[in-house]
């Protein structure tokens, strides 16, 4: 069932809308499933200007229908929900908001166009930057006011990781003790540590000034609902659960990728500080093989390397087929998925409640998909070959916690990518959306980097219509590129083109005229309830 | 040979200062009347200056500082408002008010130099006037002829016009007497001043001065002189020569609270010192003359506007009717509102005669002259379903706002409808709307405010269907895509020139990109030299004010422009700093009466006062049912709403989280609450319009979020504002670290979220010049990129440098400058960019004379808050710059001598490691 509200007034209006929450409630204990789908508001005035042939521009809407958010919306014929990823530093590392002015702009181009909503990193070294507890929402708070105040939604992206690109280290606090404590960070076998998030092997091990990170980040998400509680399910419309490098759900297994290098090597496996190994060998004893567990893969090639460079992920005869391997990594990966399990079962008991969708970023390590061993997926921790199928599990444990999962690169095609990569992003892009498709996982799309290519835009199209299409798209991200004569155009009309399509098919026109006859019958009514 | 040659050198030599108050030179020069709003002019005078940007404050629909001025459209006067008019009488009154209007006009008038011969051939008379009505005093002195320096002498006792006071032991103040003459129509003030010619005086020098308005005049935007030359020639000489008579500027000053149309054609002396080359060459006696120079000045004026509001029984539309007083034609920038929040929205057409749509954002309508000639009205028929009427009044010509208390006029229109008049008007209403159709339409489809934006998605792809709506559709589709295209343009450039981390070069870019949006920007002209008058031991006497009151010409003839007065409230604490009644400013500084006294005393010698506002915390006089102080008393009676909730000492606040740090002797306030924000910003207008305060020393604003203080300062339009935005610079192993970025962003970040609407204390230079005088290690004075290494490097337009304060030094000492070294810190920040903040135990104390040299430097060279300096020399003994290319300055023990290329150096003054040159 489908509700639609059609007020009368502005007074009506704001009526609806306390009565919208109510019976959102309502609605929701019956277990029916129901959707503010639009709001269609017009005034007592409407029938002269209907006659002029414009029904809106002076008079005023301010209020939206909320949406309760627990309810899966059907796919309306708008399609997908656009959101824009706002600048990684909206807000400073000094807790200030960066560039207001352009952002402030940004948005009401934004709304004009008619996007969903944007997307805000919220960074835990800014939030929590100088003592465990001590938090400081101020930036966000007034970005987020911000956002409310074009009527724009919001989804916000919980970021337990730093970022190198954005100047956005960990928490000041959590720095010193890993510097007292290297073993919380993923390390190689080199010993060279990733320091822009911790190791999810210390995830329930106390190493935070006697707490453990899940319970940090749980005070976190906690506090975080504490202080947004009034935007929480309203203008605050989804939460993204950072899980790891960049947010994504992997190792840092690309840590030591040298840029310079144009085929992207396999990358390595990150199970070599302390914790990692303690697990290690305490895996190889329990299954009977104790010298199995006393370190990682020996004849794994390095980062850069290509998956034949050394014995491990050859195509014929590799480790990764062996007994040996399959007890490695079907360890390594099985870790994967319990850190996500633990961090999604956090986000739901902490959101649960709350009339806001939770979401994750699973990536797409798309690099040599198309040899046998998929090496660069196996040491990102997805135990995904020619053999075996890696994402039905993650899958499976997302719809557990009724998560969405955000997947990058929807750009992307296999034209693009270097033939020598050997890499397929839409082939891993089916099997992964095949799998939540199959585990009833709605799936969210974004694009792979901070500017899309040319090519991007028709492949992004292409996802996001059809059946199959993501039922929303994280756009990234807002920043000099994105307004730029260069792109801004072509990102114009994609939202355009998703938008609105029937405005370049005149074929489609007859159908506009059936349409027309329901809009103007309920124009003038008060409040109705239409069942779709 | 000549005398003028004796004066020459006056031009740069003295140290000493004369009561000469300086200000703002900067807008001396008339501008055209700008082309859009969004760069309304910046009001010279002070005080008195209630022009008012309508932007923040004003008419929030303007549009201002959008990413490009829209387009007037025209729309047709509909027929109907003449019915609406007559209607007018037969309605029932809904709401009559009658607003007053202060607004301030430029009278233009003339002041004339005459010197005349007396009758007796023997002594001459020197008469000044001016044609525009005022208190004229004539503030003046001599020059003797055997004197070096600039300095003026009193005229021996035969030469002052009766009234006269003295000023000090070196001026004159007369005041001008209305003349029985009367020049062109216009009275005329005038003072005479007879010369005998055997006095052995070489000039007389003088400013007039405006009692009333506290504004002073000079020439040129220097002292008038008018040279006495043959008093100064030998006997061979005193007949002969028969002209040279010249008003020439005097030598040093900027005085400039002042509209003076220096260039103005009428002028004869088209440049004085040219004339001043020419009378060296010759030997010449005196000979009358008479020269005049055009002024204007500033008067507050006093109108009103009536509104009163009535239903037309015929067509059931509100009437609202206006009319004013002004003088002049007047345009209403109006809009409607459907609710209390006063969100500024077009109504449909007919509009009234002479109306314009203005950005899509309001309408402008010019009123009508009144037929008895005095004043102006017009009247507006809106629809019932529209709450307030709101508007702002502009003069036509003129680029002078008048609003309501900074606020928009907001007129509620719907309180009492009847049933009836309602069902009459559905009948009604069709008609009109048929009538109107195309003018709504032509209105409505390039139309794009704001609401539109709600409606756009059903816009774009729910409503189509007839080919003609369709294309329509499309219409308004383009002009909302080139809105699109506006904003997108502009959020770019503002991205583009924005680096992750902030760099000078950056700001200048945004500045230049987005002319300021408001009259008062709080950051005055640049030129501003504060004094902070008071330290930690002021409250003691109980009489401070008094005390400082005395000291207010000295602190005027040192060339301070801006004072910084301690925290005016009722305190917990004796100094202030725990404000409780907000209103009851007895403190023990001195009663509120005496505060007046002393804000006036400052205005008389003009020098701007700064308040000290404490707006992060504030003492509760009650406790509640828990024990706990956080009931307030006095006339902003809040309760535990306004204190932030995760305040941990009075934490059972009910308000919301603090935006900030959490200052912990006092209950945080909550500035989320739109109560408190709007109670502070009255209470902050209070203190402008009842006290005078010009500006705000903005206490503590670390703890609340600086886009707050933005609110305030939009409200309270301050002439200059500064923030106290101070936390620790990073240190590594007990050493400071070179690089004070980190230190230098938060505060720029604060400045930000001000919109840079106020300037912030320089803490990060502060602390470096701490490190570098200390341990000797000059180097650190120059950063990475070779600027200075505090925020004065980085947006010195921003930068409030000092080194010293209440806290950090005085009888506190949180934080003391190494001592004996602080005239190195004066030598660097009275001569560097930024804005200089000096502390009134420096001021007066032995190192007196040398700050007030300093200064005297500065202005004389016109070194501003955003001078280019170039740093010569950053190593680990001295330190060297040169600033806009007119001073050079070391400090440190090591050499430096600045390198004469193009421009000779010579010093100027020197002191304890440090040394400062002027070109000569």
């Amino acid at each position: 069932m489908e509700v639609s509200v059609i007020g009368s007034s502005q007074a009506n209006i704001l009526k609806t809308d306390l009565a919208c929450r109510e019976l959102g409630l309502l609605s929701f204990k019956n277990g029916s499933r129901v959707s503010w789908g639009k709001s269609q508001i017009s005034f007592g005035r409407s029938c002269g200007l209907r006659n002029s042939g414009v029904r809106l521009t002076l008079k005023a809407v301010q209020t939206e229908a909320i949406r309760p958010q627990k309810i899966s919306r059907p796919q309306s014929q708008h399609g997908v929900r656009l959101y824009v990823g706002l600048p990684l530093d909206a807000v400073s590392y000094c807790n200030a908001v960066n560039h207001a002015k352009a952002i402030a702009a940004g948005l009401k181009a934004l709304k004009l166009l008619g996007v969903e909503g944007v997307e805000l990193p919220i960074w835990w070294g800014v939030v929590e930057k100088e003592a465990m507890g001590k938090y400081d929402w101020s930036g966000y708070l007034a970005l987020v006011e911000m956002v409310h105040k074009v009527g724009l939604k919001l989804h916000v992206s919980l970021c337990f990781h730093g970022s190198k690109h954005a100047k956005i280290p960990l928490p000041e606090w959590v720095i010193k003790i890993g510097e007292q404590n290297p073993s919380i960070f993923f390390t190689d076998r080199t010993g060279q540590q990733y320091k822009e998030c911790l190791s999810l092997a210390v995830d329930e091990v106390p190493v935070l000034e006697g707490k453990t990170p899940v319970e940090v980040y749980n005070d976190f998400c906690e506090s975080f609902k504490s202080s947004f509680s009034s935007f929480i399910g309203s203008t605050i419309d989804g939460i993204s659960m950072g899980l790891g490098p960049d947010g994504e759900l992997r190792y840092p297994s690309h840590q030591g990728l040298s840029r310079s290098s144009k085929v992207p090597g396999v990358g390595e496996f990150q199970c070599y500080d302390k914790s990692m190994l303690a697990l290690l060998k305490e895996h190889g004893e329990t299954t009977g093989n104790p010298l199995w567990g006393l370190g990682g893969p020996h004849d794994a090639p390095a980062y850069d390397a290509s998956p034949s460079s050394n014995s491990f992920f050859k195509d014929d005869g590799g480790s990764w087929e062996s007994p040996y391997g399959d007890f490695f990594l079907s360890w390594y990966s099985s870790l994967l998925v319990r850190h996500a399990d633990r961090l999604l079962s956090l986000a739901s008991s902490a959101f649960g409640d709350s009339e806001v969708a939770i979401y994750s970023k699973v990536p797409l390590v798309h690099q040599w998909y198309k040899t046998r061993s998929h090496p660069a997926e196996l040491t990102a921790g997805f135990y995904n070959t020619q053999n075996r199928d890696g994402y039905e599990v993650i899958a499976e444990m997302f719809a557990q916690h009724s998560c969405k999962m955000i997947l990058p690169g929807m750009d992307l095609s296999d034209e693009g990518q270097l033939q020598e990569g050997l890499s397929s992003p839409e082939q891993l892009l089916g099997q992964i959306w095949s799998a939540c498709k199959k585990h009833g996982v709605e799936v969210s799309g974004e694009n792979s980097s901070d500017a899309v290519a040319h090519g991007g835009f028709e492949q992004i199209r292409k996802h996001l219509s059809g059946e199959d299409a993501a039922h929303s798209f994280f756009y990234q991200r807002m920043g000099a590129y994105f307004f730029s004569p260069e792109h801004f155009p072509s990102f114009t009309q994609l939202v355009r083109n998703m938008k609105q399509p029937q405005m370049h098919t005149d074929d489609l026109l007859s159908e506009e005229e059936k349409a027309k006859e329901p809009v103007a019958a309920t124009s003038e009514s008060g409040i109705q309830m239409q069942t779709a | 040979m000549s005398s003028a040659v004796s004066t020459e050198p006056l031009l740069h030599r003295s140290f000493r200062e004369i009561s000469r108050p300086r200000f703002r030179s900067s807008t001396l020069r008339p501008s055209p009347p700008p082309a859009s709003l969004s760069c309304a002019p910046k009001s010279p005078s002070f005080r008195h200056a209630r022009r008012r940007c309508a932007s923040g404050s004003g008419p929030r629909r303007g549009g201002w500082g959008g990413a490009g001025a829209g387009a007037l459209l025209r729309v047709r006067a509909s027929s109907s408002g003449a019915a609406v008019v007559e209607a007018l009488e037969s309605a029932d009154v809904l709401f009559q008010e009658a607003f007053p209007l202060q607004r301030t006009e430029t009278a233009k008038g003339k002041i004339f130099v005459r010197l005349d011969q007396g009758k007796d051939g023997q002594n001459w008379q020197l008469t000044v006037g001016c044609t525009l009505a005022g208190k004229w005093i004539l503030h003046w002195g001599i020059s003797h002829v055997d004197d070096v320096g600039s300095e003026w002498d009193q005229p021996p006792a035969e030469m002052r016009p009766p009234g006269s006071i003295p000023i000090k032991d070196y001026a004159i103040e007369t005041p001008l007497q209305k003349s029985s003459t009367s020049m062109d129509g216009d009275e005329v003030y005038e003072v005479n001043i007879s010369i005998k010619s055997n006095s052995n005086i070489a000039a007389i020098n003088f400013v007039l001065k405006d009692e009333e308005s506290g504004s002073w005049y000079q020439h040129r935007g220097r002292d008038f002189k008018v040279p006495l030359m043959d008093s100064l020639q030998d006997d061979s000489n005193i007949v002969g020569s028969k002209r040279g008579f010249d008003l020439w500027p005097g030598a040093l000053g900027q005085l400039s609270n002042i509209l003076l149309k220096g260039e103005a054609s009428d002028y004869k002396d088209k440049d004085a010192s040219t004339d001043l080359e020419a009378s060296k060459q010759e030997v010449r006696c005196l000979e009358g003359f008479y020269v005049e120079q055009p002024i204007v000045k500033v008067v507050s004026i006093r109108n009103s506007v009536n509104i009163s509001v009535k239903i037309c029984p015929k067509t059931a539309k509100t009437l609202v009717y206006l009319e004013t007083d002004l003088p002049r034609d007047v345009i209403v920038h109006w809009g409607v509102c459907r609710d209390d929040s006063k969100k500024w929205e077009i109504p449909a057409a007919p509009y009234p005669p002479e109306t314009e749509i203005f950005k899509n954002k309001a309408l402008r309508t010019l009123l009508q002259p009144k037929e008895q000639g005095n004043g102006f009205w017009g009247s507006f028929a809106l629809d019932e379903e529209f709450v307030g009427f709101l508007f702002v009044l502009k003069l036509k010509e003129e680029d002078v706002w008048l609003n309501c208390m900074g606020e928009d006029f907001y007129i509620p229109v719907s309180s009492t409808r009847s049933s009836s008049l309602i069902r009459q008007k559905e009948s009604d209403s069709t008609e009109t709307s048929g009538k109107t159709m195309e003018t709504n339409t032509e209105v409505s489809s390039t139309a794009y405010t704001d609401d539109i934006i709600n409606e756009i998605r059903n816009l774009v792809s729910d409503i189509s269907s007839e080919k003609s709506r369709k294309t329509k559709t499309k219409e308004a589709q383009e002009s909302i895509l080139q809105e699109i295209e506006k904003l997108a343009a502009e959020a770019y450039s503002i991205f583009r020139s924005s680096l992750p981390t902030f760099s000078a070069e950056a700001v200048l870019e945004q500045e230049a990109l987005e002319p300021p949006p408001h009259i008062c920007s709080g950051t005055g002209t640049g030129f501003e030299i504060l004094c902070q008058g008071f330290n930690w031991e002021s409250n003691k006497s109980g009489r401070w004010y008094k005390e400082l009151m005395e000291k207010a010409s000295q602190l005027a003839s040192l060339g301070f422009t801006v004072v910084w007065l301690p925290p005016p409230t009722d305190s917990v604490s004796p100094e202030g700093y725990m404000p409780r009644d907000l209103y009851n400013l007895n403190s023990r500084y001195g009663t509120i009466d005496e505060l007046k006294d002393l804000v006036k005393k400052f205005h008389e010698v003009n020098i701007r006062v700064l308040g000290d506002v404490v707006l992060n915390h504030r003492c509760a006089q009650y406790q509640n049912q828990n024990g706990i102080w956080n009931i307030f008393g006095g006339r902003l009676n809040w309760d535990d709403r306004a204190v932030v909730a995760d305040d941990p000492h009075f934490q059972v606040g009910r308000g919301n989280k603090s935006s900030g740090d959490n200052f912990h002797a006092a209950p945080n306030i909550d500035h989320s609450q739109d109560f408190v924000r709007k109670d502070l910003k009255e209470w902050l207008h209070w203190l402008r319009s009842e006290i005078g305060y010009d500006g705000w020393r903005l206490d503590f604003v670390r703890g609340f979020w600086g886009g707050y203080v933005k609110d305030y300062l939009d409200a309270s339009e301050p002439y200059f504002a500064v923030g106290e935005y101070w936390d620790s610079l990073s240190y590594t192993y007990g050493e400071m670290d070179h690089n004070q970025d980190a230190h230098r962003q938060r505060i720029i970040d604060w400045i930000n979220a001000t919109n840079g609407t106020a300037g912030a204390f320089d803490v990060t230079t502060k602390g470096i010049l701490h490190a570098a005088l200390e341990r000797c290690e000059y180097w650190r004075l120059s950063d990475q990129k070779g600027k200075p290494p505090g925020v004065v490097g980085w947006w010195p337009s921003r930068a409030v440098t000092f080194v010293e304060n209440h806290d950090t030094g005085s009888t506190q000492g949180h934080w003391r400058f190494p001592s004996g070294k602080e005239m190195q810190g004066y030598a660097y920040i009275l001569t560097h960019p930024g804005t200089p903040a000096v502390f009134y135990d420096h001021i007066f104390s032995h190192y007196q004379s040398e700050i007030g040299s300093l200064i005297s430097i500065r202005n004389r060279n016109k070194i501003h808050c955003r001078s280019t300096i170039k740093i010569t020399k950053a190593e680990r003994d001295v330190y060297a710059a040169i600033i806009d290319d007119k001073v050079a300055m070391k400090i440190g023990p090591g050499y430096y001598e600045p390198q004469s290329g193009p421009q000779k150096w010579s010093p100027v003054l020197e002191g304890r490691d440090y040394k400062v040159w002027e070109t000569s």
